[in-house]
Order: structure tokens, then C-alpha cells, then sequence
């Protein structure tokens, strides 16, 4: 039990680590990584109802355990590695989608996996080991799309930063939307998320 | 399980599959019979494999879902020549997009990863794109129109 104490402990520090996409875009008050993680576990379930055979009590560990890593290993996001210090600068490069080379964008996957598995490694060492295996299970299904429940929840894990995204749009006029948009269509493929997304043009676009 | 759809896969993709399905009902059986498999002494072994190894319910779910996708599994065929001048599946599209250069190759959903440069030939982009040739315009619209220029089609590696 002290075990488990210790890693709720840990893992409580997600309610007050902000997200780093919107910091970068300087939005006040910004959810936390926790936050994320409660609606895109609602979005994950809810949307899952729609979806013929899919595992939802799984979909739902699934979203509780994706971003646990990030109490070591931070919220990364596709801008870090090309950031300015100027922030006119800064502004400008919001407006765009960051493209890279072929090589870098392996290089940039990799060291994120790395640094998430030792991180989740950390994070788990003291416990029991059925709950330290199924943790780190249920996450590599999420990174690497092992199950549809994995493979739909990467999807519903994005849409739920969509949807945020277009709540601060609305709100504070910020982050710039057509890097959004431009990554959402080549990012979502399953047929209720393309569904889900011209609602939300509709929502936030067409009212 | 997701209702049976086909799943596009490069060569690549196919061999994957196949590699990991070997080497997990390898370890499946070691699980059952108290053998050590051929395969840990490779030294292609997936390190992750190793956190699989304990819990069979894992290998055994994880086989199921490649049995079910080897049974709908379609190849992506290399397009002939005369056809090797449109984007279809497989094709490596070299674009310029917001006066930026970006390269992506047009795979099924289960290969799909926009990080790493595949895109789904089930995404609005990839849809968009496939049947259109080198120096053509493809226009994503709703609600921010954007213009994709296809500036080079290849189909090598496939």
C-alpha cells in the first residue's frame, strides 16, 4: 500500500502540470495535463459506444494511463525543437505547421519514445508487478496502435486537443487555427472522428 | 473485435506482421511449455517483447489481433509504369504546402503515422490526393482552404 500511496502521490502532480502547447501560446490559466487526460478518457469511452466491439472498460485504462509518463517526462510538442526566444518570432511560427525531413522526424519520434518508456519505467518501478506490466501494456498499446481500442483512442487522445484548441480559438482569439486544422486533416482517418470534425467546423466555424 | 475491414499494407508492413506473429507465438508456446524460444537468443528481438513475456493474456490478444489482420491484409501493389505518374497507395508524394516542403507516403490506416511521415489514404489529405499527378494543385478545403502542390510522385521501397 505505502507503494501505491507513493505513485498517487506522483502522479497527483499531473493536476497541476499545465500543457505545453498551450504555454507556448501563452494561454491564461492553461489545462493541465490531467485535465486532458479526464475528457479525452470521456471522449475515448463515449465515442467508443459508437464503435461496434470495441473493449470500452480497456479504452478507458488506456486514456487513464497515456500521459502518465509526462510527470518525468514532460508535455513535448512538434514546435520544441525549432522554438525562437523572440516572441514576434514566436508568433509567426504558431501560424505555421512545423514540416521536417524524414530524418528528423524518426529522430524526433525516437527520442520522445525513449524518454516517455524510461519515464513510465521510473514511474512504475515500486509496483506490484501484475499493476507495473499492465500499466506499461496498456501505454505501448496506445503508442503503437496494438489493439482498435489502442488505435482508436490515439485518435480520440488528439481529437479532445482539437476540440480544446478551438475553445481557446473561440475565447481568446489563440493559438492560430490553420496549423490546426492543416495537422487535423492528415491526422484523422477513422470515420466517426472525420464525422466528429466537420462537426466541429460547424460548431466553431459555421455558427 | 472492429468489424472486419481491409487493411492496406506496404511489403514492409506484411513482413512486419508476420515477423512479430512468429515471434510471439514463439513466446507463447515458451509461456506454456517452460522453454526458452530459439528467438531470445536473436539479436533482432524486440526488446519490448520482453515486458510481454509474463503475461500471456497480452501475447494472446495481441495474436489474435495479427491473425485478424493477415486475414484481411491486401498488399499495396507497385502501380505499373504508366500509372506511376498518379499518386495511389504506396507513393512517396514530395508536396509543397503553405510554402513549405513536406514528403509523406500514402499508407493504409494501420501504417498511418503523420509524426513519421505516413499519412492514411483514409484522411481528408490522403484522400485528396490520391489519383492526382506531379504539378498538380489539390485544394483541402473546410473551413481553411489550403493548397497542396504535388511537386514529385515516387514508388520505390514499397
Amino acid at each position: 500500500m505505502k507503494e501505491l500511496l507513493k505513485f498517487f502521490i506522483e502522479v497527483g502532480k499531473l493536476k497541476k502540470m499545465p500543457r505545453r502547447g498551450w504555454v507556448i501560446n501563452q494561454i491564461k490559466n492553461p489545462e493541465s495535463i490531467a485535465e486532458h487526460i479526464f475528457r479525452s478518457a470521456l471522449m475515448g469511452w463515449i465515442l467508443g459506444e459508437e464503435k461496434r466491439g470495441m473493449n470500452k472498460e480497456k479504452i478507458l485504462k488506456i486514456a487513464l494511463v497515456h500521459d502518465l509518463c509526462e510527470v518525468y517526462a514532460g508535455d513535448t510538442t512538434p514546435y520544441d525543437s525549432v522554438l525562437p526566444k523572440n516572441k514576434k518570432a514566436l508568433r509567426v511560427l504558431m501560424k505555421t505547421w512545423p514540416r521536417f525531413t524524414d530524418k528528423e522526424k524518426k529522430k524526433k519520434f525516437q527520442e520522445k519514445y525513449r524518454k516517455e518508456t524510461k519515464a513510465l519505467e521510473k514511474l512504475t518501478s515500486k509496483l506490484p508487478s501484475h499493476l507495473k506490466k499492465e500499466i506499461r501494456n496498456l501505454w505501448l498499446d496506445y503508442k503503437k496502435g496494438l489493439t482498435p481500442e489502442g488505435r482508436f483512442f490515439q485518435q480520440a487522445d488528439k481529437m479532445e486537443n482539437f476540440l480544446q484548441a478551438l475553445e481557446y480559438w473561440k475565447k481568446y482569439k489563440k493559438p492560430p487555427l490553420c496549423p490546426w486544422w492543416l495537422w487535423a486533416r492528415e491526422f484523422f482517418d477513422d470515420p466517426l472522428m472525420l464525422e466528429f470534425m466537420e462537426l466541429l467546423d460547424e460548431e466553431f466555424h459555421k455558427k | 473485435m472492429e468489424e472486419e475491414k481491409k487493411f492496406y499494407l506496404t511489403k514492409e508492413g506484411v513482413e512486419k506482421i508476420k515477423k512479430e506473429y512468429e515471434d510471439l507465438r514463439a513466446l507463447k508456446l515458451s509461456k506454456t511449455s517452460g522453454e526458452i524460444p530459439k528467438i531470445w537468443h536473436s539479436e533482432d528481438l524486440n526488446p519490448e517483447y520482453l515486458s510481454f513475456q509474463e503475461d500471456l493474456s497480452f501475447i494472446e490478444t495481441r495474436i489474435t489481433e495479427l491473425e485478424n489482420i493477415m486475414k484481411n491484409a491486401e498488399l499495396i501493389k507497385l502501380p505499373s509504369k504508366e500509372k506511376q505518374s498518379i499518386v495511389n497507395l504506396g507513393a512517396k508524394v514530395l508536396v509543397q504546402v503553405e510554402g513549405q516542403t513536406d514528403e509523406f507516403v500514402i499508407v493504409g490506416s494501420l501504417e498511418a503515422n503523420p509524426s513519421l511521415g505516413r499519412i492514411s489514404n483514409e484522411s481528408p489529405v490522403g484522400r485528396a490526393l490520391l489519383g492526382h499527378r506531379a504539378g498538380e494543385e489539390v485544394m483541402v478545403s473546410s473551413p481553411i482552404k489550403t493548397i497542396y502542390k504535388i511537386r514529385k510522385i515516387k514508388y520505390k521501397n514499397i
